[in-house]
């Protein structure tokens, strides 16, 4: 027994290269982040977990019949509370015998039809053979009801239907899906289960009155409503590195660097910036991922400027950096379009009026280098509107001629602004232009 | 491909555990799906429907009957009982035997599909629609030696409505034949169907035999309950009361009332109370009827909070009820540098605009229009304005 002692504590004591711990390191870390591992207990809905807990363990095991929407804004752990509920509740020998399980989603079951033969196929009916389901829409749709009708509560094995994105299907036709699936958990056949997911809040008003007098009107709610510090111990467990971490000295460092990166101010304050504008943990997981991805072999801790960096990319606005990649003459036209805008308060402009307002700047500037000819002017135009910086005020299929269509900018005047501060090598007197008050 | 079997669910390996204490009992007895034996309440409906098929049994003649009633007012149950009963009453040679068939319209991918359903329960025969169609009018337009009266029962009737409006037709008028010998129970939802979609010849040959299901009233509703309840004693009086004056109020729904009922027996299961009192009632009532928009704007981030508060400022300066984005974002700049956080770009306030629209706090256009995307508030004015001055 002394040298299992031994051995153990060689284990304890061992010390890989760094070249080791961080790939280590990378690998649980995004395991976490990206791949949305579930976390032993969910915080912050603990009665929702119960309240879902027990009405799926009632189906399974009384065989009673529910129907339930689970309503929060995205990113909030809908699927994450699903997936904890199951796992749970498939922990118990007899529900796990029993209870039968339907995935649904409304971005891929797009019409009932294949709705029901994904149902047909994930029940395992006798009308699917493999992957293969037989039989019209209408046949399948009799089929599956017969099946349903044909249990009862006491001796069918019970299902469980899970739809996530229920808005999307209350948009199919005539909610036949909806209205059957409802109506059997009403009635006295199979016992079944209607989970729904959905971040719809007003989902309810987008059902049939004989639908929705099916539901039974149970909603769970999620918010997204951490505090701010709340917020950072969140940042601290999702950073911070396990017990079992092969090197210990490592992790202990690792952390470290966490918890100082955490007490420092600046970094409180972009925490708070990011926190001000979106509370869920999606968006943060997606900050701490781009901070993750500057830690190396040769820069194995989290420093503060990795953190300003990548909430700088986070916040950076697209549309003003498109602006940084334009010609000078793209950005005179730019700039004309402002002014017109400035002029005629936001009335549309065609490609025309954005010339003449050009010209007048070249008319000050006699010997200038910028005397392009029409067609490149258009050519120009055409590009700017390629990249939706400018908008065709009805629809990109209007007959008029393209010197005469009227246009609208979709720029603010801050990102104008904002780009030229940061334009490569402007030329000062394009900057004068911009900043004058009349063209 | 073998013999077909008829198609079902597997069975549990584990028998379903039985109802162990007072609450579960109630709760399983409370279910929609147990309908009780006869049903408190319709008396007058169910003996109006009675009389009427009876009547056409006895006299080996057809007729058309349509029941209207907003959903949840018994309709279906009612029709339901009255065939258990006539069923029996020939079962002991009361009345002759006659068979029943039922379909619906919403278990139907199609219109014509009703011929299909009606065949097969009728003959066992699969046919395609159009085939259905030809046999099912042979069937009722000729004579045959010993035809039993068949009653069909047209549950959401509004479905089966083509442009030709030739499926409402054929059910209408196959009971006019003199050799048909049917009876047609329709039921939908509103009380005007058949003067609203139905053309002249379709509606003429529904007749005028007509009945409606009004709400329930909230003794009614009470008594629903008290009759499933069958002496389980689990509720006080007092509770019962409530969920039923609230339910009548709104909607007069008995599924609604029932499932109130049901989510106040789990609530009590969790505060350990022996009976269900008002306050596991008002919790039940709570959950179902309050709107979450109070709560999903409390929680909602800081700029999220601000941008709300910019939309209905802008709203007050246009005088309209609806605003560009560029023009909520100038005042939702505006706000910020008032509260004294750093002001959101374009990019981050379209993303925060965003979340509030998917969420349908907002109702927004196509994200592709950018700062041209109009803006309208999904919930009042009021409401948010209370929702974010009461923290």
């Amino acid at each position: 027994s002394n040298r299992v002692v031994m051995s153990k504590r060689k284990v304890k004591d061992v010390h890989l290269p760094v070249g080791e711990c961080v790939p280590k390191l990378q690998e649980i870390l995004r395991e976490r982040i990206c791949h949305q591992q579930l976390p032993v207990r969910p915080e912050g809905v603990e009665a929702q977990h119960k309240h879902l807990l027990e009405l799926l363990r009632r189906t399974a095991v009384h065989g009673e019949s529910n129907s339930v929407l689970i309503v929060g804004p995205r990113g909030a752990g809908k699927t994450m509370l699903l997936k904890c509920v199951l796992r749970d509740l498939l922990q118990d020998k007899e529900v796990q015998k029993n209870l039968l399980q339907v995935h649904l989603n409304g971005l891929l079951q797009t019409s009932d039809s294949v709705a029901l033969k994904d149902i047909t196929r994930q029940l395992q009916l006798e009308n699917a053979v493999g992957d293969k389901v037989f039989g019209s829409f209408a046949e399948n749709l009799a089929f599956l009801l017969e099946a349903l009708k044909k249990g009862d509560r006491s001796r069918s094995r019970p299902v469980l239907f899970v739809l996530d994105e229920f808005d999307l299907f209350a948009h199919h036709k005539n909610q036949t899906l909806l209205y059957n699936l409802f109506d059997v958990s009403q009635s006295a056949q199979a016992p079944v289960a209607v989970v729904g997911l959905t971040c719809r809040l007003d989902v309810l008003e987008l059902l049939e009155k004989r639908v929705k007098s099916r539901f039974s009107h149970r909603q769970i709610h999620l918010l997204n409503s951490p505090t701010f510090p709340q917020y950072l111990e969140r940042v601290r467990t999702q950073l911070s590195l396990p017990d079992n971490f092969p090197d210990e000295r490592f992790a202990r460092d690792w952390n470290g660097s966490v918890e100082s990166l955490c007490e420092d101010k600046l970094v409180q304050e972009v925490f708070q910036r990011h926190f001000n504008s979106s509370k869920d943990f999606r968006s943060l997981h997606l900050l701490l991922m781009f901070c993750l991805s500057r830690v190396s072999v040769s820069r194995a801790t989290l420093r503060t400027s990795d953190l300003l960096e990548a909430s700088r990319l986070c916040f950076t606005d697209a549309k003003a950096n498109m602006l940084h990649g334009l010609s000078i003459l793209e950005l005179c036209l730019v700039i004309a379009m402002k002014h017109l805008n400035d002029v005629y308060e936001g009335e549309p402009f065609n490609l025309q009026m954005v010339h003449n307002e050009f010209k007048k700047f070249l008319q000050r500037r006699p010997n200038s280098v910028y005397n392009f000819e029409t067609p490149v002017i258009m050519k120009a135009f055409e590009h700017l509107q390629q990249l939706e910086l400018i908008r065709p005020v009805d629809g990109p299929t209007a007959k008029s001629q393209k010197e005469y269509q009227l246009m609208r900018l979709m720029l603010d005047h801050s990102q104008i602004m904002e780009a030229l501060q940061k334009y490569p090598q402007c030329p000062t007197d394009v900057r004068q232009w911009a900043m004058s008050a009349f063209g | 491909p073998g013999t077909p079997r008829t198609p079902s669910i597997p069975s549990r390996s584990l028998p379903a555990r039985q109802p162990a204490n007072v609450l579960e009992e109630a709760r399983t007895r409370l279910h929609v799906s147990s309908v009780p034996e006869s049903l408190p309440c319709r008396e007058q409906e169910f003996q109006d429907i009675y009389s009427f098929v009876e009547s056409k049994i006895m006299d080996g003649t057809g007729g058309c009957m349509y029941v209207s009633g907003v959903p949840g007012t018994g309709k279906t149950a009612t029709v339901h009982e009255v065939m258990r009963c006539l069923q029996q009453a020939a079962d002991v040679d009361q009345i002759p035997s006659f068979s029943f068939v039922e379909i619906n319209g919403m278990k139907m991918t199609d219109p014509h599909q009703a011929y299909v359903q009606i065949l097969q329960e009728l003959t066992g025969q699969k046919a395609t629609a159009d085939h259905a169609a030809a046999l099912l009018e042979k069937r009722f337009s000729n004579p045959a030696p010993r035809k039993e009266t068949t009653v069909l029962l047209v549950d959401e009737l509004d479905l089966l409505w083509t442009r030709k409006q030739n499926v409402m037709y054929n059910l209408f008028d196959w009971p006019t034949r003199r050799h048909a010998r049917l009876v047609v129970l329709t039921i939908a939802n509103t009380m005007d169907l058949p003067e609203r979609v139905m053309i002249n010849r379709v509606a003429s040959r529904l007749g005028l035999t007509r009945m409606s299901f009004q709400p329930y009233t909230f003794k009614q509703l009470q008594q629903i309950i008290t009759s499933r309840l069958n002496k389980v004693k689990a509720f006080e009086e007092d509770a019962l009361q409530l969920a039923s004056r609230k339910v009548a109020a709104l909607s007069g729904d008995a599924r609604r009332c029932l499932d109130i009922c049901r989510r106040a027996t789990e609530i009590c299961e969790h505060s350990a109370a022996g009976l269900v009192g008002m306050s596991h009632v008002m919790e039940a009532l709570d959950e179902m009827f309050s709107s979450a928009y109070v709560a999903a704007i409390r929680s909602a981030s800081l700029q999220e909070q601000l941008f709300l508060r910019a939309v209905i400022a802008e709203f007050r300066r246009l005088g309209l009820e609806e605003a560009t984005f560029q023009q909520v974002l100038l005042q939702h700049q505006a706000l910020c540098r008032v509260e004294g956080v750093q002001p959101v770009g374009v990019s981050e306030g379209l993303a925060v605009c965003q979340r509030l629209g998917a969420c349908r706090l907002l109702l927004l256009e196509s994200s592709r229009l950018g700062l041209l995307m109009r803006v309208r508030l999904n919930v009042s004015q009021d409401d948010v304005l209370y929702a974010l001055k009461a923290d």
